[in-house]
């Protein structure tokens, strides 16, 4: 079940890279959406592709090896391995905080055109949002 | 935290990969134990006791941390 949800992600990943490819083939002077729609079908594409196909591979490789697969399952479910990442993650989102304030800073200063930067703010602001939710959630739960 | 993990094992004859299978944990994460970098869980604490047949407090050491 799970291998036929893998390579039915794989083929929509593939079928997205031949649209968009077909797509700028098809047409030499696009206007408007078109200009970047076949690149994003690319892109996403790839993306979906990626991901199904190694989903795959790795599901393969597992079932035929049982041993390096309960292996993968401890270094995944390890608690300290789990606390560490949970660190590393929580020290890069800390790190974005002021990464994407200072981008914005940037932006506004160079002029940049305002649907970007109310952009870039409701991106920003929505992430802290989420990371508030959170917060509250889990002092309830815990 | 101190602990007498690195002494219960050898004097029993584990090796860590052994100890860590047991426990369904990472190698790693029972070199980190030993030399002190990394405190357990409690679960993983009450899983490490019932491993070596003994109470968590005569494993664990803890120690007040001074003022």
């Amino acid at each position: 079940m799970k291998q036929a949800k893998n390579i039915g992600l794989s083929l929509l990943g593939f079928a997205l890279i031949a649209a968009g490819i077909a797509l700028i083939k098809a047409l030499p002077d696009p206007q408007g959406i078109l200009r970047s729609l076949p690149f994003l079908l690319v892109g996403f594409g790839c993306g979906i592709f990626g991901h199904g196909l190694g989903d795959a591979l790795a599901k393969k490789a597992a079932d035929a090896d049982p041993e390096m697969a309960r292996r993968l399952e401890i270094a995944q479910t390890d608690e300290r391995n789990v606390m560490i990442g949970s660190l590393a993650k929580a020290k890069g989102y800390d790190m974005m905080t002021y990464v994407f304030g200072a981008l914005m800073v940037a932006f506004a200063l160079m002029g940049a055109e305002w649907t970007v930067i109310i952009a870039m703010v409701v991106a920003y602001l929505f992430v802290h949002g989420y990371a508030i939710y959170f917060r509250v959630k889990l002092e309830k739960e815990m | 935290m101190k602990n007498r993990l690195e002494e219960l094992r050898k004097s029993r004859g584990v090796r860590q990969e052994e100890l860590a299978d047991a426990l369904g944990v990472s190698r790693q994460t029972i070199g980190s134990l030993e030399n002190g970098r990394y405190n357990p869980s409690i679960l993983l604490a009450f899983k490490i006791a019932r491993y070596f047949g003994m109470t968590i407090e005569d494993i664990f050491i803890y120690e007040e941390e001074s003022k």
